[in-house]
């Protein structure tokens, strides 16, 4: 059985409760776990002012309520599971390194920026800055998973150096900015100017996409990397089509300003349907 | 300025008074140091502590215009290193150039009363004044980049040395800067007039003029000695970093023939070229340095030492900067003042395992292990460009303890630590009284300032009271009382005042009429009007002008103050 | 001139960022207004003409008329009781009074914002990614033969940035002026900027990005695909010939505007032009400055970066300086309803702000500086009135440069200062709460060793 928090207060101005987090609840009886600190705002307050608290802590938690006002939810967790059964605000899973969250509604900006491990599942859309890097800093995710179901914002994997970023639904403009390395899957439709400054790493969209000028075409060709990536996420839980997995792709190089070493790939449906 | 203090039973190092670890009383009224105060004064028990000056930083960069740009740059640089705010204290963040609070509060909780900011353009004046008005605790004053200024080439150009001498007091005056600053001279020129540029040689011509930097930089040393200014013209020579800078340095301290000058992070300015041609790494030539300044006491010099971890250049030295862009963390900034100086920024990494990185580390500990006159070979990091001033307890501990410094020679790149004279020198502990001659007396000395840097009756009762520890660098991380003018800024580790240092300044005297020679030049080649250049008084609210006087070429080794 | 009048020289015009120095102010010291001021543009005119002193209360508290000191106790009891403040505007000010804004926003755990992040906050958040290579105004003045403007109409909106620092003067490697200059503009649309460009170069909107990149990309001497021209309206041969101009001067300087922060790609454009700067200086001397708004915009950003570390949006909620746009930034935490208190200091959001936010205004109470009344006055709390900057107050301001200047008032104004209504709020703050807010709890982040 799970440790459950439900929201009882809402806070009227932004939470911060990194403590909300498996390993930090762990071992805590509902009432040591109602004393750990949270910030509302400029004030120190307690979990227990804001959540209600049942269930034993087996290394599981799980979450109920709108949390699109508590910031910082697992942000630097290093193992367990968390399971929100709701939104959330920012910094989801920031900086985190290990464990696994699920988010069953929406999530704010800067889900799992600079997370080195562990998986972020976002069930509904999210926000801006998906797994990048914060300003000023060049490397964004080092490592794990982030997984969503819809739509996400503008510098999805700004800075990205290593892991999986799929994105179910559209991403806004820059998705893959200034990508190291790393992969990045978007089923849906690219914004504008999508792997500006990329370095290395690959961005694999299903629709067409206009690339800057700074990219060039290289050929198209169907890589056994994306087959295995897309298999992965179709087992877990993606909706795609064979003739994606089997499918052609156009590799495009770029950026050229920088390294020139990233790719770009671009399913090529008419590609796929003339090889058979 | 607080109450009546007495320090018990701590012993003392002063000296400049040549008191060397005797245990004696220290007191302190109406922020000076006296003979004696009353018997109801309150009392420090300082039984098994050391009792010292206030530390005296004569070079870093803490305050102004490169410095703010240095801070916005990087934001990641603070990100994990915060200043918290207590009911008294402001917050505030670090990192390798922290917020001015923080930079004020770290200071003092390091022993420090008083940091000098070596580089401001005179344009950029008034925003280093509101930024050292924003730096608590400590007292702080500014070095003037004055050593590219087109206006005082042109009068040079001209022959016009009087002139020269006048116009030079008037910018002091104008700035209400400490003391003259030189940055590899001629080379602005170059750099914004003739695509990216540098000068190579004293001997280079400096664009269109009839001028050279050996020209130049004879001319400031005579005309700052003139002045009778308490700190000579303090020299960022020409060709730092670059290989076999260390001729350069040599030619440029022969320049002053017998005069007063001071050879800033001399460190950076002591490379041999390559050793053998199949290379281009350079060599140690600190012992070339070292033993000229030991034969020249009208010569000093601050070390520059470089610690390993992350640094910030900053610098008006702009094709330098725009050198080391390559080797930085991947920014880049260059910032021209009209008419004045150049500047560039490039956050840096020095890593034990670089052959350049370990020589640079090497040449610092090799001058001040070597040089034989602590008076004149004084302590810096150069902050933040060698490291932080945040390192100065760790370089202290490296100067002490030779077990501790031969565990970290064998760390780094043994080739560099090869070509470097550091195991020749490897022997030498500095004393607690060295340090505080390094630290303290000869930077107050160098900078003229009597009332600094030692304990004597009448002196400025800034005082750092440590706890003896065997650990130096532990010792000298974290001081338990640090008294500013009198008053107990620090107690027990924790501050108990919030207060406002002073603002040092020279206001050496000139002709008037030199201001009917400028102002036509700015109403044609400047955009901030002439009479809304100099700063005002408002800008140094607790402002002390230290007064010029003929100044001794020299002041022999361990001498008792002036 | 009549006993009445006096003329105040050398004084500085707080009407626009190029903060120019050199107007002449004739002043009606019993009427109290300015009637003439010499060397100012047709804007500085305005501002100088517009700003006397009118017959309104020194302080509204909800509407009725009351004293800076009631002002004052009203505003602190709001303050101290807040729990996520919000102190925003800061770029119509003194740096003095800045200075008090900030001191306040620590003190309270509150944040601290400026117009920066609605005008050049992107070009900051670009250059904290880069760096740039900039140069003071004089400069340009001195030495550039070759002028870039992108994404600005100067003529109108900074006229004297074209006849006091960059297209006209003559300077010290340019003795005669227009003659020794090249003059770019590149724009999506013709201004009345654009009779002043030697070249005008038109590009499509929202592909301003692309144009830089391909600069880039020629520079380092990369293929550009000539389909460039239907993405972005210019052809490759355009291109060309202008990284060649650009590569054969002898200094050169870009003047970028809000054209490019505030469109689609916002910081990237303006990174991307940054970057191209950089980049030209494997060739020769390049600057690039962006061309601000405000009078004292540079030097709110100043101010907050020497205290805190970071330019704008800077939240001290946890007790240290905390920066983070979108996050911290006014517009956004407005949006989402996260403010309970905003203290707006010389600026009107509830004219300029997204609708979404300016709604949170109405939910929350507002404390107003300004000596004008305007929307946002309109909608406070508590309002006061205040002295104008540059007219009736001297202090310092930062130009679009850096370049510190201490304004010369011309006349006095029975209404206190923005500094001395924030000193005194700033007071009494700390009288209700025992000095500073104690932090809430140790760091989201441990410190770090130090380095």
């Amino acid at each position: 059985m799970s440790l459950d928090l439900t929201l009882r207060a809402a806070p009227t101005v932004p939470l911060e409760a990194e403590v909300l987090s498996p390993a930090r609840l762990a071992g805590l009886s509902a009432a040591e776990a109602a004393k750990l600190p949270v910030v509302h705002g400029n004030e120190r307050a307690d979990v227990g002012d804001f959540f209600r608290i049942g269930g034993a802590a087996d290394g599981q938690l799980d979450i109920t309520g709108d949390l699109s006002m508590v910031k910082r939810i697992g942000a630097g967790m290093a193992e367990g599971r968390m399971v929100v059964h709701g939104s959330v605000g920012m910094h989801l899973g920031a900086g985190m390194s290990g464990g696994e969250i699920v988010v069953e509604g929406h999530a704010g900006d800067w889900v799992g920026a600079e997370m080195s491990g562990g998986r972020i599942v976002v069930k509904g859309n999210a926000g801006h800055m998906l797994g990048s890097a914060r300003r000023g800093t060049p490397v964004g995710m080092r490592g794990g998973e982030i997984l969503v179901f819809g739509n996400v914002g503008n510098e999805a994997g700004n800075g990205m150096r290593r892991g999986l970023i799929a994105i179910g639904g559209d991403t806004g403009d820059f998705a893959a900015v200034n990508m190291l390395a790393g992969s990045i899957v978007v089923l849906g439709h690219l914004g504008s100017r999508p792997g500006a400054g990329m370095k290395r790493g690959s961005l694999i969209a299903m629709h067409p996409a206009e690339l800057l000028p700074t990219f060039s075409y290289a050929c198209t060709y169907a890589p056994v990397f994306v087959r295995l990536y897309l298999r992965h996420l179709r087992r877990l839980g993606f909706d795609i089509a064979d003739s994606q997995v089997n499918g052609s792709y156009q590799r495009w190089c770029g950026d050229g300003i920088e390294l020139n070493r990233g790719e770009v790939l671009l399913f090529d449906a008419a590609g796929t349907a003339s090889r058979g | 300025m607080g109450s009546p203090l007495r320090i018990v039973n701590g012993r003392v190092y002063d000296p400049a008074n040549g008191v060397d670890g005797a245990v004696r009383d220290v007191c302190i009224r109406d922020g000076e140091i006296v003979v004696d105060v009353p018997p109801d004064a309150k009392r420090i028990d300082a039984t098994g502590m050391v009792v010292m000056p206030g530390g005296i930083d004569i070079h870093c960069h803490i305050a102004g215009p490169k410095v703010n740009l240095a801070r916005k740059v990087q934001p990641e640089n603070h990100y994990g290193d915060v200043q918290l705010r207590t009911r008294l204290t402001r917050s505030g963040t670090g990192g390798t150039v922290p917020s001015t609070f923080a930079t004020g509060y770290r200071y003092a909780a390091l022993g420090y009363t008083t940091a000098m900011e070596a580089a401001v353009t005179p344009l950029g004046a008034r925003h280093a004044l509101e930024e050292l008005h924003d730096t608590p605790v400590i007292d702080k004053g500014f070095y003037v980049l004055v050593g590219n200024s087109v206006l005082l080439y042109r009068l040079l150009h001209e022959g016009r040395r009087e002139e020269f001498r006048h116009a030079l007091a008037w910018w002091l005056n104008a700035t209400k800067a400490y003391a003259p600053k030189l940055v590899n001279p001629g080379a602005d020129e170059l750099w914004k007039g003739y695509r990216n540029a540098n000068v190579t040689s004293l001997d280079d011509k400096i664009g269109a003029l009839d001028l050279t930097p050996r020209r130049v930089i004879a001319a400031f040393i005579e005309a700052a000695n003139e002045l009778g200014l308490p700190h000579p013209v303090h020299i960022h020579c020409n060709n730092l970093g670059h290989s076999g800078n260390f001729e350069t340095t040599l030619e440029t301290m022969r320049l002053a023939e017998g005069r007063r000058a001071h050879i800033a992070h001399i460190q950076f300015h002591s490379y041999g070229a390559a050793a053998a041609k199949s290379q281009s790494n350079p060599t140690s030539r600190a012992r070339d340095i070292v033993e000229f300044i030991n034969a020249h006491p009208n010569i000093s010099a601050d070390v520059g030492a470089v610690m390993f971890g992350r640094s910030t250049i900053m610098t008006a030295d702009a094709p330098l900067a725009y050198m080391l862009r390559r080797f930085g963390t991947g920014k880049w900034v260059n910032a021209d003042t009209e008419n004045e100086s150049g500047c560039g920024i490039v956050p840096f990494i020095y890593q034990d395992r670089v052959y350049t990185n370990a020589l640079q580390w090497a040449i610092g500990l090799e001058l001040l292990l070597c040089s034989a006159d602590p008076w004149r070979v004084v302590f810096s990091t150069d902050h933040p460009n060698g490291g932080s001033f945040m390192s100065y307890p760790r370089l202290i501990r490296l100067l002490m303890d030779r077990e501790f410094r031969k565990e970290q020679m064998a760390r780094v790149n043994q080739k560099a630590l090869n070509q470097s004279g550091l195991r020749d020198c490897q022997e030498r502990e500095y004393t607690l009284s060295e340090i505080a001659i390094i630290t303290r007396a000869g930077p107050a000395r160098l900078l003229g300032l009597a009332a600094k840097g030692h304990l004597g009756v009448g002196a400025d009762a800034d005082v750092t009271i440590y706890e003896e520890d065997a650990n130096k660098e532990k010792m000298f991380s974290a001081p338990r009382y640090v008294i500013k003018d009198g008053e107990l800024a620090i107690e027990d580790h924790e501050f108990r005042v919030s207060r406002e240092g002073r603002t040092l300044q020279v206001a050496p005297e000139y002709d008037r009429g030199i201001e009917q020679v400028l102002e036509p030049f700015f109403e044609d080649f400047y955009t901030v009007r002439f009479a809304n250049y100099p700063v005002d008084e408002r800008y140094a609210p607790h402002a002390q002008i230290i007064p010029t006087a003929p100044q001794a070429a020299t002041s022999p080794a361990g001498s008792a103050p002036r | 001139m009549g006993e009445n009048l006096k003329t105040v020289t050398d004084v500085t015009c707080t009407f626009c960022g190029c903060l120019c120095d050199d107007i002449a102010l004739t002043v009606d010291l019993e009427q109290k207004r300015i009637t003439k001021a010499e060397n100012a543009c047709v804007l500085g005119r305005a501002w100088f003409k517009e700003h006397g002193v009118e017959q309104r209360p020194f302080a509204l508290i909800g509407g009725r008329e009351a004293t800076t000191e009631e002002g004052v106790e009203e505003a602190a009891q709001i303050l101290a009781r807040a729990r996520f403040p919000l102190i925003y505007g800061l770029s119509d000010t003194t740096c003095e009074a800045q200075r008090v804004a900030v001191a306040l926003a620590d003190m309270i755990g509150g944040v601290v914002d400026s117009t920066s992040s609605v005008c050049h906050g992107p070009s900051v958040i670009a250059f904290q990614r880069t760096g740039k290579s900039t140069a003071s105004l004089g400069e340009i003045k001195n030495r550039a033969d070759m002028v870039v403007f992108w994404g600005g109409n100067p003529a109108e909106a900074h006229p004297r940035l074209f006849t006091r620092y960059a297209v006209t003067p003559k300077g010290m490697e340019v003795p005669r002026g227009r003659k020794d200059r090249t003059v770019v503009i590149v724009d999506v649309r013709r201004t009345p900027s654009t009779p002043a460009a030697d070249i005008f170069i038109q590009v499509k909107p929202a592909s301003d990005f692309e144009v830089l990149w391909a600069l880039r990309a020629l520079l380092k001497g990369r293929k550009v695909d000539p389909a460039i021209e239907q993405k972005t309206g210019v052809s490759l041969t355009v291109l060309e010939d202008l990284v060649a101009r650009m590569k054969s001067c002898r200094y050169g300087a870009f003047l970028f505007g809000m054209g490019l922060t505030m469109n689609r790609g916002r910081h990237f454009n303006a990174g991307a032009l940054l970057a191209l700067a950089t980049d030209l200086n494997e060739f020769t001397h390049w600057v690039a400055l962006p061309v601000r708004g405000h009078g004292n915009v540079t030097g709110a950003d100043n101010v907050i970066a020497w205290q805190t570390g970071y330019p704008f949006g800077v939240n001290f909620s946890r007790g240290y300086p905390r920066f983070n746009p979108g996050e911290f930034s006014a517009v956004d935490l407005l949006a989402r309803g996260e403010a309970d208190a905003a203290l707006i200091v010389s600026s009107d959001p509830a004219a300029n702000f997204p609708k979404a936010a300016i709604e949170q205004f109405g939910r929350i109470p507002v404390i107003t500086l300004d000596p004008k009344v305007t929307p946002t006055t309109q909608l406070a709390r508590v309002a006061f009135t205040t002295a104008t900057y540059g007219v009736n107050v001297s202090g310092t301001a930062y130009r679009i440069d850096d370049v510190a200047i201490t304004l010369r008032p011309a006349f006095e104004s029975p209404y206190p200062s923005d500094e001395q209504v924030l000193t005194a709020i700033l007071d009494r703050v700390r009288a209700l709460l025992g000095g500073n807010r104690l932090p809430p709890g140790a760091p989201a982040v441990a410190p770090a060793p130090a380095p």
